[in-house]
């Protein structure tokens, strides 16, 4: 695996080895000269690096001529809010996500509190292998300010979002598993503003992760063991800075990485908010599903947060998101926001009256998928994936696309081969109505990359 | 003709001009290096008021926290209120102060600093510049990384000893009315507060921490207008200048007359060795007054090469030794650009000492300042240069040796130092930082002293021909 990655989705690497002060100091003064200076807002997650991290880009960003206001740490959704309610020429949130504790990364984000679109990033880059940085007079260099409320702020636009009384009628009570990230701080008080009664665990934002901070199936035992202990209704799990959320029902079963965004979709249509829905290409049918149901029309975009937020804001979708649990609500903000997830399906569930489980039954159509990775040296992806694509299409397949990887796509079934952004590897994902078929397809297109290779 | 280079690294540290040559990217290497230097513990940050110090900051700050160190940033402080935190705790296996002290406000510089509050000595330095230019940093994983505390307790710690170390009821008992310039740096976070604490009535001049100076901060007479008009105007006792890192001191008389900087080191020494005799350490181009206190109150004077190091680590020597012959271990001095240093409170340069001092003579001797000043013998200073490419400093120095030969005394510990039965000196040494021979020269009177420097001046050109 290459350890640093410097691509369109912002620039991570593995602390004491690739991500190191001088390549730090160097992309904040880059994204300085990209910006043309003005007022440039930061954050940070839990990472032990973050503070070490977040100094360097600052100092480049300062050397720029840039007025650096630091929010500390806060999720990156809270962050994107603050941009975009402030004359901020942009921002930079310092977390790798849902990465382990040894990587750290910088996401670059806009005026608009969006993140740098492929072109952007591309224009980022540019500017720092050139190396030609805009170097600041010693009297133009600003002083460094901050601004701890941002993640309060946040927290009310959050609660804004959804029935507030209808949920705090029903009394919920609540587990959650922060994953002594970003959203340790605030989670816990944004569930008691809405009167549930929360079980919180992994709330200490000075230790280490309890385990990876990515919430999906694998990782929420704890959580899990928590909701039965305490007749939870619901349980929710956040990320490193809280841009995806998992969620567990009240039984203690996990919903399924897929189920966060059929939740919502479901709650904000249901709600008549107007437009369509936008998903990458690699989440679930279900979503299409839901929003059939509302008779919302579905876009798909390619992988990554970027291009998700891009296409909500271009198609004035009503809700946008990933099978991953990240969910953006364009209402409050183009931000991938775990928290706001959360509020609406704890809103949905006071609506519905009916429990968490039942409502997954009702609102997620039962699809079964699977995900696989084939190792593959980055210079052979693109000639492997050139030969699947030259093959006879299979019957089944009523609809091709081409822009990320191989889609194939039939009725409920579909079949997604595509070269990681992030690793020397191959993805193949498939999705049909029963286990047997799902793996049946997925063993198919295994053989097929193996061969090609 | 070779113009100033606006990157200067050296043993007393790295300089140079933010937006050109000192840029994040040179912090952060030299703060790596600093932390794989000190193989990680505990570092002190202190700056002055410059606008570019929050960019060095965050710089260092990056660095040492990715080279395993843990970082404690002291915030806008005087050095030695920096090197006195360090000195006076166990915490720190260092400290970098984050200033280019006397130097325009264009630049800015870093100061390396041990764990006993000292500057890096010569030959420390020399290692870290070696590990600076190996490039070969450093990097901890991401478990041991270290912390970011912030300590705003240094002050206090500062003043407290500042007033321990002072007849302060004898100084309030006069009630000074003194002008203190503290040039828009650090000094404003401590001076005012001290005189307030001594019982002055202070008027502060460019008391704001603002790091735009409104003079430039090197404390020299030409600089001090405005300080030496408000002295005579408010009817004030005298004028402190200090410059932007308050290392620095300069003394104006109740007239409003620039005494030079050259009196300050001798004025407190005076004040030191009337409670009894000890050595007396400055640097061989400092001015022969100390020679002068050291005659009237029994005290050996000691020279040392030029830098504030070097006569700190002479003094330490010589302390050690007055230990040794049966006193108590102590020593005093200072340079002559009006560093006092005081091993009382620490071995750095530090102008607030120098205040609580002249402070105290003052209101012992029941004197004005100026008759204080005109009981030293007259003595003048010129300070020329010459140009001269380094490669050619040996052939000059040769020539002198040469010239000079059968003449007063020779001293060739750092160039070559002659003093003359009449109590004359000319000190002619290669500057460390710029392409430049200096000249210095003492005499009794301004036309002597002149003659001095430039028969010496004379003497190099026709080396160089």
């Amino acid at each position: 695996m290459r350890v640093l990655k410097i691509s369109v989705a912002g620039v991570r690497g593995i602390i004491g080895q690739t991500l190191t002060p001088e390549l730090l100091v160097d992309f904040g003064q880059a994204f300085g000269t990209y910006l043309g200076g003005g007022r440039v807002l930061l954050s940070c997650d839990t990472r032990r690096s973050g503070p070490m991290v977040s100094a360097s880009v600052r100092a480049g960003l300062m050397a720029a001529g840039c007025e650096v206001v630091d929010l500390g740490i806060c999720p990156t959704a809270a962050l994107q809010l603050a941009i975009k309610d402030s004359p901020a020429t942009g921002g930079i949130a310092v977390t790798a996500g849902h990465n382990d504790a040894s990587w750290n990364a910088l996401k670059f984000i806009r005026d608009d509190g969006i993140f740098l679109n492929p072109r952007q990033s591309e224009e980022l880059l540019d500017i720092y292998h050139l190396g030609r940085f805009s170097d600041a007079h010693w009297d133009e260099l600003r002083p460094l300010q901050t601004d701890p409320q941002a993640g309060e702020r946040h927290l009310e636009a959050v609660l804004a979002q959804v029935d507030r009384a209808a949920i705090r009628a029903r009394d919920f009570t609540v587990a959650v598993d922060c994953a002594n990230g970003a959203c340790s701080l605030y989670t816990p008080r944004l569930l008691e503003a809405l009167g549930c009664r929360v079980v919180a665990i992994n709330t200490e934002t000075h230790l280490p992760f309890p385990h990876p901070p990515q919430p999906s199936p694998e990782n929420l035992s704890q959580l899990q063991a928590l909701v039965r202990a305490t007749d939870a209704a619901v349980g929710f799990a956040h990320d490193a800075d809280g841009d995806r959320l998992g969620v567990v029902s009240e039984t203690g079963a996990p919903a399924g990485e897929e189920a966060t965004m059929c939740l919502c979709t479901e709650m904000i249509l249901r709600r008549g908010d107007p437009g369509s829905v936008v998903t990458n290409y690699s989440t679930s049918l279900a979503v299409e599903e839901v929003a059939r149901r509302y008779g919302r029309v579905v876009h798909r975009t390619g992988i990554g947060q970027a291009f998700i937020t891009e296409a909500a804001l271009n198609y004035q979708a009503a809700i946008a998101g990933e099978g991953s649990g990240g969910v953006v609500f364009p209402r409050l903000n183009y931000a991938h926001d775990g928290q706001a997830a959360m509020v609406h399906v704890l809103n949905l569930m006071a609506q519905s009256g009916a429990s968490l489980s039942e409502l997954i039954a009702e609102v997620v159509p039962r699809l079964v998928m699977a995900k696989r990775e084939l190792p593959c040296p980055s210079e052979q992806a693109y000639s492997v994936l050139q030969r699947l694509r030259q093959e006879p299409e299979p019957a089944w397949v009523t609809d091709r696309l081409q822009e990320d990887g191989l889609l194939l796509r039939g009725d409920r079934r579909w079949v997604h081969v595509r070269v990681s952004q992030t690793e020397p590897i191959i993805r193949v994902i498939v999705e049909t109505p029963t286990a047997e078929e799902t793996d049946q397809l997925l063993q198919q297109y295994l053989t097929k990359v193996r061969r090609a290779m | 003709m070779p113009g100033i280079r606006t990157l200067k690294t050296g043993i007393s540290g790295v300089r140079g001009v933010v937006g050109e040559s000192f840029t994040p990217q040179l912090v952060s290497a030299l703060g790596q290096a600093f932390g794989t230097y000190l193989t990680g513990g505990r570092v002190a940050l202190g700056r002055d008021t410059r606008p570019s110090g929050e960019m060095v900051r965050e710089a260092l700050t990056g660095a040492l926290l990715a080279s395993g160190c843990r970082v404690v940033d002291l915030g806008v402080v005087p050095v030695p209120t920096l090197q006195i935190a360090i000195s006076r705790s166990d915490n720190y296996d260092g400290g970098i102060a984050i200033t280019a002290s006397h130097n325009p406000q264009e630049w800015n510089a870093l100061k390396f600093i041990r764990a006993d509050g000292v500057f890096l000595y010569p030959y420390q330095a020399e290692e870290l510049l070696n590990v600076f230019h190996q490039g070969d940093f450093t990097l901890v994983p991401n478990e041991e990384i270290g912390d970011l505390h912030y300590d705003d307790t240094a002050l206090d710690l500062h003043l407290g000893l500042l007033l321990e170390n002072i007849d302060v009821e004898l100084i309030r008992r006069r009630r000074f009315r003194v002008v203190v310039d503290c040039c828009n740096g650090a000094g404003t976070k401590l001076a005012p507060r001290l005189l307030e604490e001594l019982g002055c009535e202070v008027t502060v001049l460019n008391g704001e921490p603002t790091g735009h100076f409104a003079r430039p901060p090197e404390p020299l007479p030409a600089n001090l207008g405005a300080l030496a008009a408000a002295v005579p105007e408010l009817g004030a006792d005298l004028g402190f200048a200090q410059d932007a890192d308050a290392d620095r001191l300069a003394v104006i008389d109740e007239r409003g007359l620039p005494i030079s900087e050259e009196f300050t080191v001798p004025l407190s020494a005076e004040v030191v060795a009337a409670r009894g005799p000890l050595p007396l350490v400055t640097n061989l181009s400092a001015s022969r007054l100390l020679e002068e206190v050291g005659r009237r109150w029994g005290c050996p004077v000691f020279r040392a090469k030029v830098g504030e190091i070097n006569v700190v680590e002479m003094m330490q020597a010589e302390a050690r030794a007055w230990g040794q012959a049966g006193h108590e271990p102590a020593a005093f001095g200072g340079e002559g650009n009006g560093g006092v240093i005081d091993p009382r409170l620490h071995y750095c340069r530090d102008s607030h000492r120098g205040m609580c001092l002249i402070l105290e003579g003052l209101a012992r001797r029941e004197q004005k300042l100026s008759e204080w000043v005109a009981g030293f013998p007259p003595a003048a200073m010129v300070k020329l240069r010459v140009e001269c490419p380094a490669a050619r400093v040996q052939r000059v120095q040769l020539a002198l040796r040469e010239a000079y030969a059968g003449e007063g005394s020779l001293d060739e510990t750092e160039g070559l130092r002659i003093s003359w039965p009449d109590g004359s000196w000319l000190h002619v040494r290669p500057s460390n930082t710029e392409a430049i021979i200096r000249i210095m020269a003492e005499a009794d009177t301004e036309p002597e002293a002149r003659a001095r420097g430039e028969h010496a001046q004379h003497l190099i050109e026709a080396a160089l021909r």
